[in-house]
């Protein structure tokens, strides 16, 4: 599904040039929860990022399903982001202006859809993460597992193939945690999402198909 | 996505409050500046409908301390001959004190079948003041002779009187006035900018001196031949003084009143324009700094956005549309408050100028915001999502 091939990223500032990933080759295949490990600053954040297509490799292909995706315009990557891929992130991103119904319909507006299917989608994804009930209040008006949640439900609702989740569990208390944790293992399993997640909790990691350590932009699991 | 749109606004309706006030202030002080500008430009444009150069104004006093009426009458015209035969001195009318090119007015009402216009100038002159003045007639004719032995007094109106109060109608042989005073239309002259290039000409009437008015006369415009020069001024200014006693006599040029005049009008015309372009600066740079702000402020959101399938351009358009649709709720509201005033008549002006006016500051409130939201709208189209999203 995802293959990274001799990934190398450099980070380059006027001063420092920071070698933040060194030839990764990666396989993922369809179906497969992938976790991803490693102290802070290894390069965690930043492979899934290129596995997302929001940050370009300095060397090395990246392959999503049958697409190479070296040359793709700006509009392209975009259009591609929105129909195969989606996010979840540590601080969730939400959009505090926006009521939780509008936050989880904002991949579908662009896309060419309808008000009325954009918000039965919406609300189908809300009733998948159990927030059904709360699709009128504002995002600060959530807990941070409700939160996640309406994340999680942003994150599916245009049905994408794989989901990319940099820490979801990261600012929750491990009750919470497993909460959300327990809603992944079932996208993976009902709806065979392909999903890569990067954490810190090994019991979390144990929970997943494949555990891949990073240290100091290599793999060495 | 408009909807979004509204709905993203209306749910920042605090943030954006300030932004839409500013945008509103600044759509009325244009309104008003564009306002001003629009009306004398319009009268600007306008034929100044008569000739004021080499048109010499004459003050002076005690023109009436000796004489009775028809005396007075008998003095003025060996005056008027002994000037006329000056060689350099084309032609010579007493008028009232409101002269072309002065501030002094005299407004009356003016009567037709019981109805009463108001702000009608009225000006008492002789026969040879539309000669002096090179005025144009459009319909009848100008005083003469004749008009003494007449038993209704006669008059010439504008036509901008004529328009307001006959519209189309002929109106040369027409009897006007209440029943204490009978007046009968002889003339229409063309309008005749007497307060400068810039202001309008306003409805006029134009009658005779009569026995009467002439003791309140202290005016003379006299019409001199192009080369007549101070030394002839001279000799204008003993021949009056020597003929008139103690009197205080002095000579202005028209050219010279007319330049007097239009600054009287430029002035504030320009100090208004130089406060609103400041305001205007004041504003752009507000606008521009809200807007930078908001980019700034919401970097992850336009990270998100890029994430999720937004492109760089969209996400560009999506802030400057933004910024469009609070622009456009501040015009509405102000065009609200503008057209208030052609509907209320606040200030006697026509509706076309404040039709223009409102047009052109609504255009100028686009541009302005268009410009100051595009550059911050680029730099958010250039954020890495990678960046924006890691900031956060
Ligand atoms: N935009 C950037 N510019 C320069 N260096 C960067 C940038 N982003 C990341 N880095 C560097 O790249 C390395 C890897 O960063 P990355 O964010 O991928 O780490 P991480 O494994 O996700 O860490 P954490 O567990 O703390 O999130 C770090 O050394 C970081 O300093
Ligand atoms: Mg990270």
């Amino acid at each position: 599904m995802i293959r990274l091939q001799n990934i190398e990223k450099v980070y380059r500032t006027d001063t420092i040039e920071t070698l933040a990933l060194n030839s990764i080759s990666l396989d993922v295949d369809k179906g497969e929860f992938l976790s991803i490990m490693g102290p802070s600053g290894c390069g965690k954040s930043t492979l899934l990022n290129i596995m997302g297509l929001l940050d370009a490799p300095s060397k090395g292909d990246v392959r999503i399903g049958d697409q190479a995706t070296l040359n793709l315009s700006d509009k392209q990557l975009a259009h591609f982001r929105n129909k195969k891929l989606g996010f979840i992130f540590q601080s969730y991103h939400l959009i505090n202006d926006l009521q939780v119904l509008d936050n989880v319909e904002l991949p579908l507006l662009y896309r060419n859809t309808t008000a009325k299917e954009r918000k039965q989608l919406a609300t189908e994804a809300l009733e998948k993460v159990g927030l059904s009930n709360r699709i009128k209040h504002f995002p600060t008006q959530l807990s941070g597992g409700q939160r996640q949640r309406v994340a999680i439900a942003r994150a599916i609702v245009g049905r994408p193939e794989i989901i990319l989740a940099d820490e979801p569990t990261g600012n929750l208390d491990s009750a919470m945690g497993s909460e959300i944790m327990e809603i992944l293992i079932q996208l993976n399993k009902v709806d065979k999402t392909t999903i890569v997640m990067v954490t810190h909790d090994e019991n979390m990691a144990n929970k997943t198909h494949r555990l891949v350590r990073l240290f100091d932009g290599a793999q060495v699991q | 996505m408009y909807r979004h749109l509204f709905k993203l606004i209306w749910n920042k309706r605090k943030q954006n409050f300030l932004l839409m006030s500013e945008m509103l202030v600044s759509f009325l002080v244009l309104f008003a500046v564009f306002t001003l500008l629009v009306y004398y430009y319009q009268n600007y444009k306008k034929p100044m409908g008569f000739e004021y150069k080499n048109v010499w104004l004459v003050n002076y006093s005690n023109g009436d301390k000796i004489h009775n009426g028809d005396s007075l009458k008998l003095f003025y015209e060996t005056l008027k001959r002994e000037i006329r035969a000056m060689p350099e001195v084309k032609d010579i009318s007493l008028s009232s004190s409101n002269v072309p090119l002065t501030q002094s007015m005299i407004q009356n009402g003016f009567f037709y079948k019981g109805k009463e216009t108001n702000n009608v100038n009225t000006y008492q002159v002789d026969d040879s003041y539309e000669n002096v003045l090179q005025m144009k007639m459009l319909e009848g004719r100008w005083f003469n002779k004749t008009d003494a032995v007449t038993n209704t007094v006669p008059i010439v109106i504008n036509s901008s009187l004529k328009e307001e109060v006959f519209g189309k109608e002929q109106v040369v042989g027409k009897i006007i006035g209440d029943d204490k005073a009978k007046k009968q239309i002889i003339g229409v002259v063309a309008d005749t900018k007497f307060k400068g290039d810039y202001e309008a000409s306003g409805m006029a009437s134009f009658s005779r001196i009569d026995s009467s008015s002439i003791h309140w006369m202290g005016k003379m415009l006299i019409r001199v031949t192009a080369d007549a020069g101070p030394a002839f001024e001279g000799r204008l200014y003993k021949k009056i003084a020597g003929y008139i006693e103690n009197s205080n006599v002095e000579i202005e040029h028209l050219i010279n009143k007319r330049k007097s005049i239009n600054y009287f009008a430029l002035v504030p015309m320009i100090v208004l324009s130089i406060v609103s372009c400041f305001l205007i600066i004041n504003v752009a740079l507000g606008l521009f700094g809200v807007l930078w702000y908001n980019i700034n402020r919401r970097r992850g959101e336009i990270g998100l956005r890029r994430a999720i399938g937004a492109t760089g351009r969209s996400v560009a358009s999506q802030l400057v549309i933004e910024t469009m649709i609070l622009a456009t709720f501040s015009l509405i509201i102000g065009a609200f408050f503008a057209v208030q005033f052609p509907l209320l008549n606040v200030f006697d002006l026509s509706t076309g100028v404040y039709m223009t006016a409102l047009v052109l500051s609504i255009i100028f409130i686009y541009l302005l915001v268009l410009v100051c939201a595009f550059y911050p709208g680029r730099q958010a189209a250039a954020i890495y999502p990678a960046v924006a999203l890691h900031e956060e």
